[in-house]
């Protein structure tokens, strides 16, 4: 646990990001409710993919919301604060850019992509044990967790779009659960795996 | 079938000689978890101790009942055709597996298909999770001489054991649903009556009582239930005093239940792929399942400045909301509809 002050910046990301989740939370009640009163389950399948569709697009910006959060964590780690408030207007200007000239699946692709390639440039300096990186913690493995933690959930988020290539889709899903589970175990458990690596990898450990 | 018949009256009577003994545990539990609650001292610390002890190995050797049972089940109820419809059946299920993602193997006169069913099913499904509660009652209780916070856990674990007792005692009338399933395939007065139902039986059989995620999704999922009990424990202690032990306790076996629920909910993911198709996505459960997976990635963020002003107790209540969500998310499955409707 910490004790910060209440101007922290992370404070104020994490404050932003229970927000979103909470909001999240509401729409997914408030679908269940709707499924069951609107029957879904008995529509035709057209009207389900419909109904799948509208609850995509209500569920989009908050995702938005979330992968920016995240991807504020992300550059949080390369860009000085100053850098990180301009990079992240940026991104959003460029996404509301593209969602105006050719609609929400492009605008969000656009963030997933760039939060996926600035999260793959973490995990790579995280991986080598850059110092350049600005997380909260010092441990070695919890900065490997995070960020696989982080790439597992954009990885994910992109992977819904190709549900329609079947086998894209599920490789693309097992690296997913892989990235979050590994980054689960780095993260809470980082002084048992770095036990466990000084034990049988003293070199790395 | 008469095997199958003596299985399940086997089961019974050791399932009508156990839950009355632990139906006493919970009444025993219940003195015990109100005296350690309000009580000003520790109330019978080493008899409770004990107690406990004596619920767990009584609901173990519940398990292990179960475990041969579905032994039992495994070994007797056997999809078992003539090889002589076996050429037939195999080119009705080609013509079925043409064009689809996920297809069936076909009928091995050699081996035909069994029932090989993990034990968390139907009420079952309740049992397992109140046990590994039990068993984590049990560590906790090693790991910390909290009065408070071991009443709650005992008082918790009564709760579940008058649940499974009243509601779901998975002994009395064994696996139901199940049974009223398979019970006409053995009463089929032919052959041919019994290709019919094959047709029926083999898709369920195969893509949910013997899947393979069956063996991982549920039971990660109802291991991380009971790490959200203890954490919800935590919880309302944390409304009442400030204890970092017991909030380090509640935050161990948090995280131990998000990486488990994280893990369940991926995994059940290619299953309903195989299971359902794809018009899946937003069913009731799913929503339920992210709602849950949202507010315990709260609480998990929230946690990080519980010591600032305030914080504690946001994050205490996120906790119980947690738990709360749990309920709703479990609960689901039975008041609304869609494909992970019970």
């Amino acid at each position: 646990m910490e004790a910060k002050g209440s101007s922290s910046y992370d404070y104020k990301l994490i404050l932003a990001t229970t927000a979103v989740l909470g909001i999240i939370s509401v729409i997914c009640v408030a679908a269940m409710f709707y499924f069951k009163a609107a029957a879904i389950h008995e529509l035709p399948a057209a009207a389900q993919w419909a109904y799948m569709n509208t609850m995509n697009g209500i569920m989009a910006p908050f995702i938005i919301a979330l992968i920016l959060l995240l991807g504020i964590c992300v550059p949080k780690r390369l860009l000085p604060e100053r850098w990180l408030n301009r990079f992240t207007v940026a991104l959003l200007a460029a996404a509301l850019v593209t969602f105006l000239a050719v609609g929400g699946h492009p605008a969000l692709l656009l963030i997933l992509f760039a939060s996926l390639a600035l999260q793959l440039v973490v995990l790579g300096m995280a991986l080598a044990g850059s110092a350049s990186l600005n997380f909260e913690s010092k441990n070695y493995w919890v900065r490997l967790g995070s960020s696989l933690v982080h790439l597992g959930l954009i990885l994910f988020v992109l992977d819904l779009y190709f549900h329609n290539y079947h086998t894209l889709h599920l490789v693309l899903f097992w690296v997913t659960t892989g990235a979050v589970v590994l980054g689960m175990l780095f993260c809470f458990y980082a002084e048992q795996v770095a036990g466990l690596v000084r034990r049988y990898w003293p070199a790395r450990g | 079938m008469e095997n199958l018949i003596s299985a399940v009256e086997t089961y019974s009577q050791g399932g009508a000689l156990l839950m009355p003994l632990l139906l006493l545990c919970a009444l025993l539990l219940t003195v015990t978890g109100l005296g350690n609650l309000l009580a000003p001292r520790p109330f019978m610390p080493r008899w409770s101790g004990r107690l406990l002890q004596l619920t767990a190995v009584l609901m173990l050797l519940g398990f292990l009942g179960m475990i041969w049972f579905h032994w039992q089940i495994a070994q007797h109820a056997v999809l078992e055709l003539p090889e002589q419809l076996a050429a037939m059946l195999n080119q009705q299920l080609e013509a079925m597996n043409r064009g689809a993602t996920y297809g069936i193997p076909l009928y091995d006169p050699q081996s035909p298909p069994r029932y090989l069913i993990p034990p968390w099913i139907e009420y079952q499904r309740y049992y397992f999770w109140f046990f590994c509660f039990a068993l984590m009652a049990l560590l906790v209780h090693r790991r910390l001489d909290n009065q408070r916070f071991r009443g709650s856990l005992y008082l918790l674990l009564a709760a579940q054991l008058v649940v499974l007792y009243v509601w779901a005692d998975p002994f009395r009338e064994p696996l139901p649903r199940f049974f009223a399933e398979i019970t006409p395939w053995f009463t089929a007065p032919s052959a041919w009556e019994q290709l019919g139902m094959f047709m029926q039986l083999y898709p369920r059989l195969e893509f949910y009582y013997t899947a393979s995620y069956m063996w991982f999704h549920p039971p990660l999922l109802f291991i991380s239930y009971a790490c959200i009990t203890i954490f919800f424990a935590v919880s309302l202690l944390m409304l009442i005093r400030r204890e970092l032990e017991v909030e380090r306790v509640g935050y161990d076996y948090a995280k131990f239940g998000y990486f488990l629920l994280t893990l369940g909910m991926l995994l059940g993911y290619p299953w309903a792929l195989k299971a359902w198709g794809p018009n899946w996505w937003w069913d009731p459960k799913v929503s339920s399942s992210i709602m849950l997976w949202a507010i315990f990635s709260t609480y998990l963020h929230t946690r990080i400045y519980a010591n600032k002003k305030g914080m504690w107790y946001f994050s205490a209540a996120l906790g119980l909301l947690c738990f709360v969500a749990m309920i709703f998310t479990f609960v689901a499955s039975y008041i609304f509809p869609g494909e992970h409707s019970l």
